[in-house]
């Protein structure tokens, strides 16, 4: 299993890195749409998935990250030099936010990220040295979507890569004792806190990295885009949907998620209901496989895998 | 008798709201020593151990491990220091393996091995509280003996130097608690002392170098487990009468 997943991933990190060769403007931005949201929904998972701490604040660090980088590049400094300040940046206020945040269990953690989220956008909102409401430009001359599509790919890989190694070392099954039982964990010298933290700033230090790619390809940046609760929101339901706490899920859930994004709400009735549909997916699989994707999956191999032998012994006999 | 115990608590108290759960208690044991622990349910047993790991917050007195403070200090720093505790009700990390719940307590208990020296301590612990075969089974379909040395072997898997059992025995069958009893000497023998709680008088009995009894959160009794449950005090504590306890 472990096996054939790394080959296909590395079928698939190829031809993404290599889709600029065959595909058309159209297909690589699409792509690029995908590569984004493989990031977000991987480097949530890492917390919210592997850790359980389900956070709703995540917007708040892919606009740290593209915020920094407008604002850097506008002072001269090169676009994508401007990616390790934005990514430690984010890395330091999950810190700040972490350090009383993970004093709050179960749902209180997710409702106080809320908070933080909101009250990121309204300073950007409000403060001059952002632009205000009005939003930011990047400077003129610095757009290459060759060079743009090919940052997107390069981070989504690494994002996925990084979510690999962590789920198989100590630091991962130290995430998933907390997330089973954080007394547990801790009675056997887990040090549940700083491992929390640990896994908050790996996570938003790559939404961070993906939020100064998307300023860097979007050339213009708006505190209602890139701190926007909605984005928070499709960020969680990406990993929800696909299979939370596993590699593949937030891949899958990406897919889907930006599939509906892109396909059917270009569609001017939809345009306005993608909360009713992100609300219905939502249900769904909580519903029906609360393990997303993956553990729909996993039910029909197992069942095939069942109804498989019965031809054949009724062959034999 | 060495001239530091391993452990020791003075005027160990904790209060819930109006209730002192547990009263000024003071004790001390030994390295290498059986230090069992009985009284009525409610007496405060458990909430001892949980003021001892640092799970609980003491309202007052003071514990040493090896002469140095651990009280106030986080649990899993305490745990990480060497000393751990099991729980009355089972708690596994049901959707991991028997060998991913040990090797828990083997990468980030108090001597965190890394890598190979993990497995090997893995292996050991496995082999030592006979789940061996069950490694590779999830933790949520095992039963409830094997659930019980699990709890054990994960806290053995932390290379603790005192582990405190909270009735290890509760619910097991006479069969298995001569197993259990075995396993306990066994993790003595092998240097590590050991504190437990058990309302199965005679395996503590059996087992113990010393016990004390708690009632009410207060120390009454203390001492040689012949002694402790002839104690007048002791048995009327248990049985509000003077009948004896039979002693095995």
């Amino acid at each position: 299993m472990t096996r054939a997943g790394t080959v296909a991933g590395v079928v698939a990190a190829t031809a993404a890195l290599a889709a600029p060769l065959f595909l058309a403007r159209g297909a690589l931005n699409d792509l690029w749409n995908l590569a984004l949201a493989v990031i977000l929904a991987s480097a949530w998972n890492l917390l919210g998935g592997f850790a359980g701490q389900v956070s709703l604040g995540y917007s708040a660090f892919l606009g740290i990250g593209a915020y920094t980088t407008v604002l850097l590049s506008l002072r001269g400094v090169d676009p994508f030099a401007t990616l390790v300040p934005g990514a430690l940046l984010a890395a330091l206020f999950s810190v700040v936010i972490g350090l009383p945040g993970f004093r709050l269990r179960g749902p209180y953690f997710t409702i106080a990220t809320i908070g933080v989220g909101e009250a990121v956008r309204v300073a950007a909102s409000s403060v001059s040295f952002t632009g205000g409401s009005g939003g930011v430009r990047m400077p003129a001359g610095s757009f290459d979507f060759g060079r743009n599509y090919l940052g997107m790919v390069i981070l989504a890989i690494a994002t996925v890569a990084i979510a690999s190694v962590v789920r198989h070392s100590a630091f991962g099954r130290a995430l998933s004792a907390i997330r089973q039982d954080v007394d547990g964990a801790e009675s056997l010298g887990v040090d549940s806190t700083r491992f929390k933290l640990a896994a908050h700033a790996i996570s938003a230090a790559l939404v961070a990295l993906a939020g100064g790619l998307y300023a860097i390809n979007f050339q213009y940046i708006a505190p209602g885009a890139v701190f926007d609760f909605r984005l928070s929101l499709s960020i969680v339901l990406m990993p929800i949907v696909g299979g939370l706490g596993t590699i593949v899920g937030p891949i899958l859930g990406a897919l889907v998620v930006s599939t509906i994004q892109l396909k059917l709400l270009e569609l001017p009735v939809l345009r306005d209901s993608y909360l009713f549909i992100y609300g219905g997916l939502l249900i769904a699989v909580i519903m029906f496989e609360p393990r997303g994707l993956v553990g729909l999956t996993r039910r029909l191999v197992a069942a095939l895998r069942a109804s498989g032998p019965r031809p054949r012994a009724a062959d034999a006999g | 008798m060495p001239a530091e115990p391993l452990l020791s608590a003075r005027g160990l108290s904790k209060r819930f709201g109006g209730l002192l759960a547990v009263a000024s208690v003071d004790f001390d044991v030994a390295r290498g020593e059986v230090f069992g622990i009985i009284g009525p349910n409610g007496a405060g047993k458990t909430t001892l151990f949980g003021c001892l790991v640092g799970a609980l917050k003491a309202s007052g007195g003071e514990v040493r491990l090896l002469g140095e403070r651990i009280d106030g200090r986080a649990c899993h720093e305490i745990a990480r220091r060497g000393l751990v505790r099991t729980h009355q009700v089972v708690r596994p990390f049901r959707e991991m393996t028997v060998e991913e719940n040990v090797s828990i307590g083997a990468h980030f208990g108090r001597a965190s091995h890394r890598g190979g020296s993990a497995e090997r301590i893995v292996r050991e612990v496995l082999e030592r509280t006979g789940l061996s075969a069950r490694s590779p089974a999830l933790a949520a379909t095992l039963t409830i003996g094997e659930l019980k040395r699990l709890e054990i072997a994960r806290a053995l898997a932390t290379s603790p130097l005192a582990l405190c059992l909270d009735e290890v025995m509760g619910g097991l069958n006479p069969g298995e608690i001569g197993g259990a009893m075995a396993l306990i000497r066994s993790i003595r023998d092998a240097g590590v002392t050991v504190l437990m709680i058990e309302h199965h008088v005679h395996a503590v009995a059996g087992v113990s170098d010393r016990i004390m009894v708690l009632n009410f959160g207060s120390k009454i009794a203390e001492g040689p487990p012949q002694e402790v449950l002839e104690n007048p005090a002791v048995v009327e504590a248990y049985l509000g009468s003077e009948a004896p306890i039979e002693a095995a």
